[in-house]
């Protein structure tokens, strides 16, 4: 399979603090990929390398096919993590602005920009500044100017943060919308819920280091069964379930881990009797529980070892 | 890859000058000139006339001897000044220094009845002076080298102004048949209530007593009447003395007469000639350059500061640095803004050309040779070659700055030592156009942050060539180092966040290639 990016045990050093440390990765063509982690934990700096912005200390990158991923920066998509427009530009100039960054010429990009703020719903606000709008409209100019220039490869740096339910949706199908016309999408996430629906792929680095990668199965295989419960009623009581090892409680809902061996039947008696049981599901955990549970185990690993030093 | 520096640069141009605060600076700074110039002239103006009284002890002593209208001759002398009497000086039979014999003898006829009758004898009035005679003359005098007959000129604005000051006779207050001290006791009251802004006691024996000559009013401040109507009580009571002492007045003119050294310069031949107002504008005229290239750099470099660090904090400058590398970004805001910078001087160097064209328009007799210089192209082109280069060097410096702050309040700290440095030029400027080739003036030179500005200070002098030479390579070096400089701390400055650096890290980029 052809690979939009792959990284080859790359690393980021900022003086003494590792911001990367030997992350190697493959990201197919065409592909959604997902990259989580918690805040700090190296996601951006992974997509500044790949931007160009930053050069890593080690390592080797491959972006498009080309070791240097300045070569082809005209080629790629990035919204940061941290949205900012020039407030005095009006927004179809900015978008515009941002194709000529990009190398298309001047009318083209004049055109394109008008034509796609009006097919995202903003034709209204063509020759309005930038300052005058919303934030969710803000990020929504961003994001075309992203794409104005067709880029092989887009990398959006949280994406749906601060968004509201309808243009959280509307940048879903964006996203969806690229892969379809080829393109790849990476985008980092805090929203589980996001990776999981639309995400072929997911990585996911905690401190620095890599802790899985792999499509959506992959990552979930051979992981704990763990029992979806959706219920009514005083949600404390299930701490106290008979064999259980972990509780994710959420008020009405609530993923419950048992211990080697226990039997779900019996939970799922228990709990009958203690809470008004509305959905109950024996399956794969969810990406959110892998998440924490993934901190969890490389925190305590990382306390080991340091107790062993 | 030119190219994308280029769009940059294309980008703050277009954002600056389309906002309303950039047109206003740029109207803003010649209004303000122009409303300061015009502030002195309109106050002046504007100034309230002064009521005066005058109370005449000679009068009301009945022997009517010598003092006997002491008054009204002050009053005809303040009013009329020296211009008669210099008429009647051009009319006389005296050796006249140069310029004043050239004028005489542009006067000629008008002259002649005057002519012969400037008599010695003090009791006999000398002959009015025709007013048209008196305003030629005037009119004369402003085009005279700005040495000579300064303090007749002097005299001349005292006359001009002498339209401030409005007498009231006793009469005319109803204090006419009054004793003396009644008259000083009710005028004193008016003083006191604001009815009159003073009156003045003329003493009843000039001859041998001034100590009864006095001046009453309630301000303090302004002295301008009581110099004025002094001036002219002196020369009354000089007369009088020379009258009574039987001195001729020919002959007090020639004791009072003062030395004036007309000033001169030499050409290179040896011949001289006489300095005129235009030479001292031209030796003044690098200050006014100097001022106007301080305002342009500073106001640019400001301007870039600003937009750099803004444009760090509300976060743009990552996606842009997702599409240019950061040395693109950094010289195209840089010569973006150095070509608004641009704009802006070039526009102030258009309106003082058209302000010295309109002034010669409506003033059609007033002297402007002094603003000659700032048409002179060999000015105007170094001054806009020192802006380039000026602002190029403070620019790299602030960029670099901005790029490692987050905010503007940061920013103004880190600059507060730059600002200090340039205080320098300011602060030399007089110094240096006095002395455009003196220690202080080479040795600044060579300091490339100051080099714009006290080469252009200089310029009057005018530097050697090398010297030009030499300091101009220095200042491109420096430019070029610091451009580097900059990148670098700009490369990594621009994307953190959090504290700002200290200065060994910022060292520590500076050796990273």
């Amino acid at each position: 399979m052809e690979h939009a990016l792959r990284l080859q045990s790359v690393t980021k050093r900022f003086g003494s603090f590792t911001a990367v440390d030997a992350l190697s990765l493959e990201v197919p063509k065409g592909c959604i990929y997902g990259f989580l982690g918690q805040n700090g934990a190296g996601k951006t700096t992974t997509i500044r390398m790949v931007m160009s912005i930053f050069h890593p200390d080690s390592g080797t990158l491959s972006v498009l096919g080309h070791p240097d991923a300045a070569q082809v920066k005209d080629r790629l998509g990035y919204l940061p993590e941290e949205k900012g427009l020039y407030k005095k530009m009006k927004t179809a100039e900015i978008v515009a602005y941002f194709g000529k960054l990009k190398g298309m010429d001047r009318s083209t990009a004049n055109l394109k920009a008008k034509e796609l703020l009006t097919r995202y719903g903003l034709g209204d606000w063509l020759d309005k500044r930038c300052e005058a709008m919303s934030k969710g409209m803000g990020q929504k100019v961003q994001v075309l100017g992203t794409i104005i220039h067709e880029p092989e490869l887009v990398i959006l740096d949280e994406p749906f943060s601060g968004l509201d339910p309808v243009n959280r949706d509307l940048m879903r199908d964006l996203i969806l919308d690229m892969k379809r016309q080829g393109r790849t999408v990476i985008f980092s996430t805090h929203g589980m819920e996001h990776a999981e629906q639309i995400c072929d792929f997911v990585m996911m680095i905690h401190k620095s280091k890599l802790q899985f990668a792999g499509t959506l199965s992959q990552v979930k295989q051979g992981r704990d069964l763990g029992i979806q419960l959706d219920y009514d009623g005083d949600g404390s009581v299930l701490q106290r379930l008979p064999g259980a090892l972990r509780v994710n409680d959420h008020g009405k809902h609530a993923e419950i881990f048992l211990r080697q061996g226990q039997d779900p039947q019996q939970a799922l008696r228990w709990l009958i009797d203690h809470v008004v049981v509305k959905r109950f599901d024996y399956r794969e955990p969810s990406l959110h529980e892998i998440f924490v549970r993934t901190v969890d185990e490389a925190n305590q690993k990382l306390a080991a070892a340091g107790m062993e030093r | 890859m030119a190219n994308k520096t280029l769009l940059v640069a294309q980008r703050e141009y277009l954002e600056n000058i389309r906002t309303k605060t950039f047109w206003i600076g740029i109207l803003a700074f010649p209004i303000l000139i122009a409303i300061s110039l015009g502030a002195g002239y309109v106050l002046a103006k504007l100034k309230q006339t002064q009521a005066y009284a005058v109370v005449d002890l000679g009068n009301s002593s009945a022997d009517g001897g010598a003092a006997s209208g002491l008054a009204e001759r002050i009053e005809k002398q303040a009013r009329s000044g020296d211009m008669a009497a210099l008429a009647r000086l051009l009319a006389s039979d005296q050796e006249l220094p140069g310029a004043m014999a050239e004028i005489a003898k542009d006067l000629g006829d008008q002259l002649a009845p005057l002519r012969g009758k400037a008599g010695d004898d003090p009791a006999v009035a000398p002959p009015e002076v025709p007013d048209d005679v008196r305003e030629k003359l005037f009119e004369r005098l402003q085009k005279l080298p700005a040495d000579s007959l300064q303090r007749l000129m002097q005299e001349q604005q005292a006359m001009a102004t002498a339209k401030r000051y409005q007498r009231r006779s006793l009469a005319e207050l109803g204090l006419a048949e009054l004793p003396p001290t009644e008259q000083q006791q009710r005028l004193g009251q008016m003083v006191q209530k604001g009815e009159l802004f003073a009156y003045f006691v003329v003493g009843a024996a000039p001859n041998e007593r001034l100590d009864d000559f006095r001046y009453v009013s309630n301000n303090f401040t302004d002295n301008s009447l009581r110099d004025w109507y002094g001036t002219a009580a002196t020369k009354v009571v000089q007369r009088l003395r020379l009258a009574e002492a039987k001195i001729p007045a020919s002959v007090a003119q020639r004791l009072r007469e003062e030395v004036a050294f007309r000033a001169e310069k030499a050409d290179k031949d040896g011949k001289t000639s006489v300095v005129t107002a235009a030479d001292k504008g031209s030796g003044f005229a690098p200050m006014a350059f100097v001022y106007l290239l301080w305002i342009a750099v500073i106001t640019a470099a400001q301007m870039l500061l600003t937009n750099t660090v803004e444009e760090k904090s509300n976060r743009i400058i990552e996606v842009l640095l997702s599409s240019v590398s950061p040395g693109q970004l950094m010289q195209g805001k840089i010569w973006g803004i150095g070509a608004t910078g641009l704009t802006l001087t070039i526009s102030w160097a258009v309106c003082a050309l058209l302000g010295i064209w309109v002034a010669e328009w409506l003033l059609p007799g007033t002297d402007l040779t002094a603003l000659a210089a700032a048409k002179d192209p060999l000015y105007l082109a170094s001054f806009v070659v020192y802006f380039l280069l000026g602002y190029l060097l403070y620019a790299a410096i602030l960029v670099g700055l901005g790029s490692v702050t987050n905010s503007l309040k940061e920013a103004q700290n880190l600059l507060q030592p730059v600002f200090v440095l340039l205080i320098i030029p300011l602060v030399s400027m007089m110094f240096i156009v006095q002395e455009p080739n003196g220690l202080v003036a080479k040795v600044l030179s060579y300091v490339p942050l100051f080099t714009p500005f006290i080469m252009m200070n200089r310029a009057g002098g005018p530097p050697e060539v090398y010297e030009y030479v030499i300091t101009t390579l220095l200042l491109l070096a420096s430019v070029w180092l610091a451009f580097r400089f900059a990148g670098k701390i700009f490369r990594v400055g621009v994307l953190m966040t959090g504290n700002p650096p200290k200065l060994k890290e910022i060292l520590g980029w500076l050796r990273q290639s």
